[in-house]
C-alpha cells in the first residue's frame, strides 16, 4: 500500500512545480505541499509526539490545512481535524475525548482565546501556526512551527496504524470519533481517483470542510492523483462561485445536495462558460432525482456523479457511473471496486432484489472503529461487516436504491413511511425548492407527517395545493398532515438536514 | 439613503445573528462574511428580510458582496431599487 503521504511525496519529486492547492492569493505547488507537511513532521517529533499520538487540528481550508495534515500523518500521529465552526467548549470536550495533548492551532480563529483558557486547565498544549492567503504563506506558516530539527528518518507508516480521527455529525445525536487508518485512507483514495478519472490535469473547485470525511476525501483523492486542488471559502454568494467556474477553467466540482440547491436556485448557470467542467461529485444526503435531471440540464457538458457513503466507511461506499443516471435515477450506484455491499434483514440474513433492509459493507475502507467506545464499535463493525444504518435495496441489475435511515422513518399507523420518499413527491411540485418531512406524536396514529418547504422566489404552493399534489402521487398515509414554509431547513455544519429539528 | 434604513439593517443584524440589541456590536461597513456573521444560509435570510421587510426584490445577480456584504452595503443597495 502506498500512503497517502508517499503518493504527495512522489508527486513532489516527479512533478515538484505542479500547483497542488489555491487559496485566495495563494498557490503551493507539490514541492511546497511536501516541503511544509515534512516540517510539521519534524515540528512534532521535535515535540516528543509519539506513534499513535492524537493531535487536534484548529485549522480551516487552505493549505496549510494539508501541510498540517498530513505532517501530523507523516509523524505517526493522529489528526483529528476539528470543525472550525463549533464552539470553543464542545471543540475542548473532543479534544479531551480524543485525549490529545497538542493543537496545532490558528490563532486568528474566533476561540482562539476561549479554547486557549480551556486547553491550559487541562494542560494541552497549543501551537499556533500562521494560516495566511499571501505570497509568503508557506515560509509564514513554517516559521510558526519553529527552526527545524533535522531529525531522523521519520516513523514507518503501517496501514492498520490509527491515522485520522473524524468525529462526525450525525444527524440524530451526539458525534462521535470514527477512527481511520493509513489504509483506509489510502484504499479509498485511490479508488474514488480511479472511478473519477482524476487526471494530474484537472483543476477540482472544493468548497466542502476538509474536517468531513467528504471534502476530506476530496483533498486527499485528487492529491494522491497530482491534481490541483481550488478552495472556495463559502457560498454566500453562488453567483460569485459559478464565474469562478468559468473564469478559472475549473474541471471538476464537489457538492452536497444544498450546495447544488443554492447554485441551481439562485445562479443561472446555462449563462456561463463551463464547457471545461468534466464532471461534478454529489454525496452528503441525498438528492431528490427532480434536483440531479436539473443539475443535468444546466450541466449539460459535465458528468454527473452520484454517490454514497458515509465516514465510519472513510467516505466512500459506492457510486453511479454517470452514463446509467437516465436508466437508474435515483440509485446510488454500486459498490465501489474491492468493496462488497450485502442488504440484510433484521436477523442478518442477505435479502434478494427487491427488498428493503440494512445496507451492509465490507472493504479496506471500514473503519477501525469509534474512538473509546468499544460498545459502540462493536454493534456497529461486526464480522468486519460495517453496518450502515441505512436502509436499502438492489434492483434487478443490482443497483442499490437508499430507502432512509433505520431511525428516520415515521411509523404512521400500522405503516412506516420513509421522510425521503414523501421529500421526493414534494420535491418535484411547482415552487418547492426544498423540503424536509419529519413525524411528530399523535395521539391516534402514534406519528403524523410533517413537512417543512423552503418556497421558490417566484412563489409557495398552497397547503392544499401540496397535499393534492401528494395525494395524487403517495399512498393517502404518507400525505402529511401538517404543511408549514420556512426560509430554510435545519442543517449540520456539513449540510444534512436535521430532520428531528423540525418539529 | 436614511439612516433609519441604516439601523433597521442593523438591527436585523444583531437580533438574528449577533443576539444584542448593542449597536456598537456591529460597524456599518463591517464585512458580514469577513466577521464570519453570516454563511451561505444566513445570506439567504437576509435576502428574505430585503424582501419581505424591505419590500425589494433581490435578483439572483444581485447577490454579490459589493450589494450585500455590510450593512451600509444593503442600504445603498437597497435604497438605489427603492
Amino acid at each position: 500500500m502506498t500512503s497517502l503521504i508517499a503518493a504527495i511525496e512522489s508527486q513532489a519529486r516527479r512533478r515538484a512545480g505542479a500547483p497542488a492547492l489555491s487559496w485566495h492569493k495563494a498557490t503551493w505547488n507539490y514541492a511546497d505541499l511536501a516541503g511544509a507537511m515534512a516540517r510539521v513532521s519534524d515540528a512534532l517529533q521535535s515535540r516528543s509526539v509519539a506513534t499513535g499520538d492524537r493531535v487536534a487540528l484548529l485549522i480551516k481550508n487552505s493549505p496549510q490545512f494539508a501541510a498540517a495534515y498530513f505532517g501530523v500523518l507523516a509523524a505517526g500521529a493522529a489528526a483529528v481535524p476539528l470543525n472550525v465552526q463549533e464552539r470553543a467548549v464542545v471543540l475542548a470536550r473532543q479534544i479531551e475525548h480524543c485525549g490529545a495533548r497538542l493543537v496545532l492551532a490558528d490563532p486568528t480563529h474566533v476561540e482562539f482565546g476561549e479554547l486557549g483558557k480551556q486547553l491550559a486547565v487541562a494542560g494541552v498544549a497549543v501551537l499556533p501556526v500562521k494560516v495566511q492567503d499571501t505570497a509568503d504563506a508557506r515560509d509564514v506558516f513554517c516559521e510558526s512551527l519553529g527552526a527545524p530539527t533535522q531529525r531522523g528518518a521519520a516513523p514507518e507508516i503501517k496501514p492498520e496504524s490509527l491515522a485520522c480521527i473524524i468525529y462526525t455529525s450525525g444527524t440524530t445525536g451526539r458525534p462521535k470519533g470514527v477512527m481511520l487508518s493509513h489504509g483506509n485512507l489510502a484504499a479509498n483514495a485511490r479508488v474514488i481517483a480511479n472511478y473519477l478519472d482524476i487526471r494530474a490535469d484537472d483543476k477540482v473547485m472544493c468548497p466542502l470542510p476538509f474536517h468531513f470525511s467528504y471534502g476530506m476525501s476530496v483533498l486527499n483523492s485528487n492529491l494522491a492523483a497530482g491534481a490541483h486542488v481550488v478552495l472556495e471559502d463559502n457560498l454566500a454568494f453562488p453567483q460569485v462561485l459559478v464565474k469562478r467556474l468559468q473564469d478559472e477553467a475549473i474541471t471538476a466540482f464537489a457538492g452536497v445536495p444544498s450546495t447544488y440547491s443554492l447554485l441551481l436556485g439562485r445562479t443561472k448557470l446555462e449563462e456561463f462558460d463551463l464547457s471545461r467542467l468534466r464532471y461534478v461529485t454529489q454525496a452528503g444526503g441525498a438528492m431528490p432525482r427532480q434536483q440531479i435531471q436539473a443539475l443535468r440540464a444546466a450541466l449539460p457538458r459535465a458528468r454527473v456523479f452520484i454517490m454514497y457513503g458515509q465516514t465510519e466507511a472513510t467516505a466512500r461506499l459506492t457510486y453511479l457511473t454517470p452514463e446509467k443516471l437516465d436508466e437508474k435515477l435515483g440509485s446510488v450506484g454500486q459498490a465501489l471496486p474491492g468493496v462488497e455491499i450485502e442488504i440484510r434483514d433484521t436477523e442478518g440474513r442477505a435479502l434478494p432484489a427487491g427488498e428493503t433492509g440494512e445496507l451492509v459493507a465490507r472493504g479496506p475502507n471500514v473503519m477501525l472503529g469509534y474512538w473509546n467506545d468499544p460498545e459502540m464499535s462493536a454493534r456497529s463493525v461486526r464480522d468486519g461487516w460495517l453496518h450502515t444504518g441505512d436502509l436499502a435495496h438492489r434492483d434487478a441489475d443490482g443497483y442499490i436504491f437508499i430507502d432512509g435511515r433505520e431511525v428516520e422513518m415515521i411509523k404512521v399507523g400500522a405503516f412506516r413511511v420513509s421522510p425521503q420518499e414523501v421529500e421526493e413527491v414534494l420535491a418535484a411540485l411547482p415552487g418547492v425548492q426544498e423540503v424536509a418531512v419529519t413525524g411528530l406524536p399523535d395521539e391516534l396514529l402514534g406519528q403524523a407527517i410533517k413537512a417543512v418547504i423552503v418556497p421558490k422566489a417566484e412563489g409557495a404552493p398552497t397547503v392544499m395545493a401540496v397535499k393534492a399534489h401528494c395525494r395524487a402521487h403517495l399512498a393517502t398515509y404518507k400525505i402529511p398532515k401538517i404543511v408549514e414554509f420556512a426560509a430554510e431547513l435545519p442543517r449540520t455544519s456539513s449540510g444534512k438536514v436535521q430532520r428531528y429539528k423540525l418539529v | 439613503m436614511s439612516d433609519e434604513l441604516k439601523e433597521q439593517i442593523r438591527d436585523f443584524i444583531l437580533e438574528n445573528y449577533l443576539f444584542t440589541t448593542d449597536k456598537s456590536a456591529l460597524g456599518l461597513d463591517d464585512s458580514l462574511l469577513g466577521r464570519g456573521i453570516v454563511d451561505s444560509t444566513g445570506m439567504l435570510e437576509i435576502i428574505f428580510f430585503i424582501e419581505e421587510q424591505l419590500g425589494v426584490k433581490v435578483k439572483d445577480e444581485e447577490m454579490v458582496p459589493d450589494n450585500l456584504d455590510g450593512v451600509n452595503k444593503i442600504a445603498a443597495f437597497v435604497a438605489g431599487k427603492r
